[in-house]
C-alpha cells in the first residue's frame, strides 16, 4: 500500500518535469539555450500567487470546471498499472473506465472554453470535441485489445500479466496496438502533429484556445491537469507496451520506469521537431490510422491469433 | 517473435502508405515496406538454413529498399511530377474499408491456413496486404502511386512466397527481380507519356 501511494506521489511530482523536459529537448535540438527542467514548478508557483480574474460573462461553471478537469485525471492515476512488483494496484478498472474518466476531464475542459463566451473559447472547444470524438473509439479498442492479449480485462492486472509473460505469440497485434496508442498519446495531449502547445496563433491552437480566459490559480490547475494527462498516457504506454523490468527490486524498477517515461518524452520531442503541424482537417487522417490500427490489432488477435 | 514483429511492421507500413497524400512520403513507406521484407527474408532464411533466401533477402534490401525508391524519386524529379497525390477514396470511407478488407481476407485465408503447418498466419497477412496494395492502386489517379501499388503487390507476393513455401527456387526469385527492373524501365516510358498528356 505504501509503495502504491509513493508511486502516485512520484508520478504527480514528475508531471511538470516531463513537460519541461520535452520543451528543453526541443530547444536543445533547435540550437536554442534549453529551458530549465524546473520551469514547470516555477510556473506553478508563480501562477499560485497571481490574482485570479474571471470574465464578467462567465457563469458558475468557470469556478468549478478547473477542479472537475483535474479530479478525473487524479482518479485515473490511482488506477494505473503498478510501477514496482508487489505494490498494491486496482485490478478491475477496464479500458472503458479509463477512457471515460479521461473524456470526462476533456468534457469539462470544453465546457470551460465555452463558458467564457469569447469567440476563441468556442472555437477551441469545438475543435477539441472533434478530436476527442475520434480519439475515444481508438483508445477503447487499443486498451481493450492489449488487455485481451494479457488475458485480463482490467488495465492494472494487464500490466502485471504483460510483465510476467510477454505475449510473444501475439507480437503483430501488440505492435499495431502500440502504434495506435502512440498516435493517441500525441493527439490527446495536444502535441505537434495535432496541436501545437506553444503557439498563440488563432488558426493553430486547440488546447490553448480553451484556456485563454483563465488566470491565476485556475490556470495553474489546468496546466497541472495537462501535465498529469501526459504522465497518465506515458505511464500507460510504459507499462502496457514496454512491459519489462517489473521483476527487479523496487528502487531499480522505479528508476527503470522513470527512464522509460523520459524516453517516451524524448521520442515525442524528436517527433515534434521533425514534423509539421497538420492542418485541422487533415487530423482525421492521422486519427484514422490510429482507429484502423486499433481495430486491426483486435481482429488480428481474434481471427489469426498473431 | 521477431518474425511476427516484422510481419506486423510490413502490414503497418502498407496501411500508413494508404493514408499518405505526398508522393515522396509514399516512396519512403514503400522503401520501409521492402526493408522489413528483406530483413524478414534474412531471418526466415537463417531459421531454415537456406542460403538462397539469404541472398534474396540481401538483393531485396539492395534493389527494392534502396534502388527502386531512388530511381522513382529521380524520375519524379526529371518529369516534374505532381507530388500531391490525392486519394480518390475519402478518408472516412477508407477507415471503414480497410478493416473490412482485412477481416474479409483473414477469413478468406482460413481454409488455406489449415493446409500449411508452422507459420500459417503469415499467409493470411500476405494475402491481405495483396488486397491492400490493390486498394492503393485503385485509390489514386496518378501513375506514380499506381506503380507503387504494383510494386507493393509484388512485395506481398514475395512475402507469400517466403512464408508459405519455405523458400522458392533461387532462379524464380532472381527472375522476378529482373522482371521488376524491366517493369521500372517500362514505367519510365509511362512517366514520359503522362508528362506529355497531363
Amino acid at each position: 500500500m505504501i509503495m502504491y501511494l509513493l508511486t502516485i506521489i512520484l508520478l504527480l511530482l514528475i508531471a511538470p518535469l516531463l513537460l519541461s523536459f520535452i520543451k528543453a529537448v526541443k530547444m536543445w535540438l533547435l540550437y536554442k539555450k534549453p529551458v530549465s527542467l524546473f520551469q514547470g514548478y516555477r510556473n506553478f508557483a508563480k501562477l499560485m500567487h497571481k490574482e485570479t480574474l474571471i470574465s464578467q460573462e462567465a457563469s458558475q461553471i468557470t469556478r468549478i470546471a478547473p477542479f472537475l478537469v483535474l479530479s478525473p485525471l487524479l482518479v485515473t492515476l490511482f488506477f494505473l498499472p503498478p510501477v514496482v512488483a508487489g505494490a498494491f494496484y486496482v485490478s478491475f478498472v477496464d479500458a472503458f473506465t479509463i477512457t471515460g474518466l479521461i473524456t470526462l476531464s476533456t468534457f469539462f475542459l470544453m465546457l470551460l472554453g465555452l463558458d467564457s463566451a469569447s469567440a476563441f473559447g468556442g472555437m477551441g472547444s469545438s475543435r477539441e470535441a472533434f478530436i476527442a470524438a475520434l480519439v475515444e473509439p481508438a483508445m477503447v479498442l487499443t486498451v481493450f485489445s492489449v488487455s485481451m492479449m494479457s488475458g485480463d480485462l482490467g488495465v492494472g492486472q494487464a500490466g502485471v500479466n504483460l510483465a510476467a509473460h510477454f505475449p510473444e505469440a501475439h507480437m503483430a497485434s501488440f505492435l499495431f496496438a502500440a502504434i495506435s496508442f502512440f498516435i493517441l498519446l500525441l493527439a490527446e495531449n495536444g502535441r505537434i502533429p495535432v496541436d501545437n502547445p506553444e503557439t498563440h496563433l488563432e488558426l493553430t491552437m486547440v488546447h490553448e484556445a480553451m484556456i485563454l480566459d483563465i488566470t491565476g490559480v485556475y490556470l495553474a490547475i489546468i496546466e497541472t491537469a495537462a501535465s498529469v494527462k501526459f504522465v497518465i498516457f506515458a505511464s500507460l504506454f510504459a507499462s502496457l507496451f514496454l512491459p519489462f523490468g517489473l521483476q527487479f527490486a523496487a528502487p531499480v524498477a522505479a528508476a527503470l520506469f522513470l527512464v522509460k517515461l523520459f524516453a517516451i518524452a524524448a521520442t515525442v520531442a524528436f517527433l515534434e521537431v521533425n514534423t509539421a503541424k497538420l492542418r485541422l482537417f487533415k487530423v482525421p487522417n492521422l486519427l484514422g490510422i490510429a482507429i484502423v490500427f486499433a481495430f486491426l490489432s483486435l481482429i488480428t488477435f481474434y481471427v489469426l491469433g498473431a | 517473435m521477431g518474425v511476427d514483429f516484422l510481419i506486423g511492421l510490413f502490414l503497418a507500413t502498407l496501411i500508413v502508405a494508404l493514408f499518405t497524400s505526398r508522393l515522396y512520403r509514399l516512396i519512403l513507406w514503400y522503401s520501409m515496406n521492402s526493408l522489413t521484407l528483406g530483413i524478414l527474408a534474412l531471418l526466415i532464411g537463417e531459421e531454415l538454413h537456406d542460403k538462397a533466401m539469404l541472398i534474396t533477402g540481401i538483393v531485396t534490401i539492395l534493389i527494392k529498399a534502396i534502388g527502386i525508391p531512388y530511381m522513382l524519386k529521380s524520375f519524379s524529379h526529371r518529369f516534374h511530377f505532381v507530388r500531391q497525390i490525392q486519394s480518390e477514396i475519402k478518408v472516412q470511407h477508407a477507415i471503414i474499408l480497410i478493416p473490412a478488407i482485412l477481416v474479409f481476407t483473414f477469413y478468406l485465408a482460413e481454409p488455406i491456413t489449415h493446409m500449411i503447418h508452422g507459420n500459417a498466419n503469415y499467409v493470411a497477412i500476405s494475402i491481405s496486404s495483396l488486397f491492400l496494395s490493390l486498394l492503393l492502386m485503385m485509390e489514386h489517379r496518378n501513375v506514380a502511386p499506381k506503380i507503387i501499388g504494383f510494386l507493393s503487390m509484388e512485395n506481398a507476393l514475395f512475402l507469400l512466397g517466403i512464408t508459405a513455401t519455405e523458400g522458392m527456387p533461387m532462379l524464380v526469385e532472381l527472375g522476378i527481380f529482373f522482371d521488376l527492373l524491366m517493369a521500372i524501365v517500362v514505367m519510365n516510358l509511362l512517366f514520359h507519356k503522362e508528362e506529355v498528356t497531363p
